[in-house]
């Protein structure tokens, strides 16, 4: 999902820039204050393994193959706040070691896969993990949250295309969330079994590396990034979205600059009709996470063997 | 010479030659061949190609079979059709157990390999048992597979070996980092499998005590090959490939 | 192995190479934003990028032939995503406009990647006041690397060793287990490293 440059417009790309910006110096500035010094390391190593897991071949029927985006898996291991720095690394490192992901677009992939994908991924986990107990909760838990945090990233991309004028809205939304639908099916299934190898070779490592310095404080960003995950889940398949777009493109100043490179392809969003097609969009969204959540149950059971049957094997 | 019948060797390499993606050779034309039942010894300097040449005999190298028919099994080349039968002949084991322990219980790990030939319940229950059995860890099978000392973990990755009944154990620098006694143990475990044998190993002791022949690797050749006491005890042979005499060698009395 | 892994290229002698990082930072910049600004009246500009990238292609004695792998390598994205753009009015215009500014940026930033060496890299984030501890972790990050590809390679030919047939080595199971040993393993590493740190006078 690393976008290139090329397709960004330069306002989305700052944009998108800012809004990490500041996220990933909030998650540092929470670190510094919550992290022991001997984990620093285990960032580092965190983010080399991520790397390293993302070149991992999961085949797939007919030569492809499926790979781990990991920020929900990070999040799991290591907290929220680490996982949005982790990824952030093996970003930045990807764009400026390795040409993969565009410099310019580097803000925008950071947002998408190391902020919605590292916060969303971690508050929907420590969400739905209040439900479950144990290893069982916790895959059950990842894996739902690691599907929901694929299709916002992928969401969250197909929105930034859109509002460049790279591809019309009413296509690159609905292809974007549809496919990754279907590849955060893989992520799920992936993120479960990584979790389901080290927890029960090493339990000890599924956790978070920030020390509970109280309860309280902990929960209320917590709760905000889950209030925020279900809002951004819903607003893309939302059929109010043109309005919010056409506003956007508005307040940006963004339709001259559409009639200045291809004509106008936001303009679509005038015409009636459109709303049906993302309104169906925006029930499948909706269908297909609470089906995942029936998945991700399934997953568990299948994954980690009850009490009973683990006694007996 | 052979009268009779010529046996088939267990493994044959023919000119075999590899060299890494980024195009240095690591082996440059290496051929010797192992008979069934024997037990030679892969020796060299860091750097030889030993790990390597140890990766091409049950198809793990190279990455894409490319069919070129350089290393022979039981008679039959190691092409793409046959890849996962050589793997059942031919039992690698790594120079790192952590690197080959996949299950969290040593029981689980031991019957991998049974289990994907189509054993199943009491069948493999009994066989995982022989094998932790002859291995020395009898009783070990609800252990967990990462909690065991270094040399514990070799044994529970040899066990799972023996379990799959491989007619071929290849082995990387079995001794390094044992203890003395983990090094007793083991070497005396070798030699009581009557398997054929290859093993690539800076332990030239161990060599010495388990193999009748001894292929000496250089910079990826075989720049010797033949039997152990002899090679070995050529110390110009063996300081000219960053060996040296083993102990056991430089006091034997010349009318041993 | 979906990266070119061989950063052996910044290591090379040339005049590119010996540009201080942030003037190729600076330039590398320039292009892209120049790119991303551009619309189909601009087409001069695209030509005068590309002649300008082709000079410095040569001057950075940088393989050609490992440049066009690289761009060869990302095209298929671009293509499939420029696609998207057909179904616009205007879209065929907009389709190779978007191919040539993303396959002209994408060679600006492998040139600036394969002419700078990390350690420059940091060096360049450190004095644009990139937070320390992201700093040091993608020291770390990096420095790690090629540690880890290994033991995730050796992780592989051992499981491959010991699958018997085309499911157990394509099984996604033992897969994330290597994955999972990779993860124990680096945390397991990381409180070497720390302890190692600490030895030689680290301070957080």
């Amino acid at each position: 999902m690393h976008i290139p440059d090329g397709f960004l417009s330069l306002q989305t790309a700052a944009a998108a820039a800012a809004v990490s910006a500041v996220t990933v110096g909030v998650c540092v500035r929470r670190l510094r204050r919550t992290l022991q010094p001997r984990q620093v390391p285990l960032l580092g190593l965190t983010a080399t393994f991520v790397f390293v897991a993302q070149m991992l071949n999961f085949p797939v029927a007919g030569g492809t193959s499926g790979h781990l985006l990991g920020a929900t898996l990070v999040a799991v291991l290591l907290g929220p706040a680490a996982a949005v720095l982790v990824i952030t690394t093996v970003l930045v490192v990807q764009c400026l070691v390795f040409a993969d992901g565009g410099l310019l677009a580097l803000g925008a992939n950071v947002l998408n896969m190391a902020v919605i994908g590292g916060l969303a991924g971690g508050g929907l986990h420590l969400l739905v993990r209040r439900f479950g107990s144990g290893l069982r909760g916790t895959v059950t838990a990842a894996a739902f949250a690691s599907w929901c945090s694929v299709v916002l990233a992928a969401t969250a991309c197909a929105i930034q295309l859109a509002l460049s004028g790279a591809a019309p809205a009413r296509l690159v939304l609905p292809a974007m969330a549809g496919v990754h639908a279907v590849i955060g099916l893989g992520e799920a299934v992936i993120t479960a079994l990584v979790l389901v190898s080290i927890g029960t070779t090493r339990p000890e490592l599924v956790g978070g590396v920030e020390t509970p310095t109280s309860r309280r404080p902990a929960l209320a960003p917590r709760g905000l990034l889950v209030v925020l995950a279900l809002v951004a889940l819903a607003v893309p398949f939302g059929s109010s979205l043109p309005d919010g777009l056409q506003w956007v493109v508005g307040q940006l100043g963004l339709e001259h600059r559409a009639v200045v490179t291809a004509g106008a392809p936001l303009a679509d969003y005038l015409v009636p009709g459109l709303d049906s097609s993302l309104l169906a969009t925006a029930l499948a969204g909706l269908a297909g996470a609470g089906l995942m959540l029936g998945v991700s149950c399934l997953l568990g059971r299948l994954l980690v063997p009850g009490k009973r049957a683990r006694a007996e094997g | 010479m052979r009268a009779g019948v010529a046996a088939v060797n267990a493994v044959e390499v023919r000119d075999l030659a590899f060299a890494y993606s980024d195009g240095t050779p690591a082996l440059r034309g290496v051929s010797f061949a192992v008979a069934e039942g024997e037990c030679v010894g892969i020796v060299g300097p860091n750097g030889a190609g030993k790990s390597t040449l140890l990766l091409h005999l049950n198809g793990v190298l190279p990455e894409a079979p490319d069919g070129s028919g350089a290393v022979h099994v039981f008679g039959a080349p190691i092409t793409k059709e046959n890849l996962y039968e050589v793997r059942r002949t031919v039992g690698l084991l790594f120079q790192d157990p952590d690197d080959q322990l996949l299950c969290p219980t040593v029981g689980e790990d031991v019957a991998f390999g049974p289990r994907q030939l189509g054993l199943g319940g009491p069948e493999l229950g009994a066989r995982v048992a022989a094998a932790l059995a002859r291995v020395g860890l009898a009783g070990f099978e609800a252990r967990s597979a990462h909690h065991l000392s270094r040399g514990e973990k070799r044994r529970v990755c040899l066990a799972g070996l023996l379990a799959c009944e491989s007619r071929v154990l290849v082995l990387d620098e079995p001794t390094s980092e044992l203890d003395p006694r983990g090094r007793r143990e083991l070497k005396s475990l070798l030699a009581s499998i009557p398997a054929t044998k290859l093993i690539a190993t800076h332990d030239l002791e161990m060599v010495v005590e388990l193999c009748s022949r001894v292929v000496v690797l250089d910079r990826g050749q075989v720049v010797a090959a033949g039997e152990t006491v002899a090679l070995l005890g050529d110390e110009a042979l063996m300081l000219a490939h960053g060996l040296e005499r083993p102990h056991v060698l430089r006091h034997r009395h010349p009318h041993d | 192995m979906r990266h070119g892994f061989l950063d052996r290229h910044s290591r090379l002698q040339s005049p590119i190479h010996a540009l201080p990082a942030w003037s190729k930072a600076l330039a590398t910049l320039a292009v892209v934003v120049s790119m991303a600004v551009a619309s189909p009246s601009w087409w001069p500009v695209l030509v005068v990028a590309a002649v300008l990238l082709a000079a410095v292609t040569w001057q950075s004695r940088i393989p050609a032939g490992f440049l066009l792998r690289r761009l060869l390598l990302v095209e298929p994205v671009v293509v499939i995503v420029a696609t998207l753009a057909l179904w616009q009015p205007g879209g065929r215009t907009l389709f190779a406009m978007l191919v040539a500014r993303s396959t002209l940026s994408l060679a600006a930033l492998i040139l600036f990647v394969n002419t700078t060496r990390f350690s420059e890299v940091l060096d360049l984030l450190r004095r644009c006041r990139v937070p320390s501890l992201l700093l040091t972790v993608l020291a770390l990050m990096y420095r790690c690397v090629f540690v880890l590809v290994d033991e995730a390679e050796r992780l592989q030919r051992a499981r491959v060793s010991r699958s018997f047939s085309p499911s157990a080595a394509r099984s996604w199971r033992w897969v994330a287990f290597q994955a999972g040993q990779l993860f124990v393993r680096s945390s397991e590493r990381a409180e070497r490293i720390y302890a190692a740190m600490c030895a030689r006078g680290w301070r957080p």
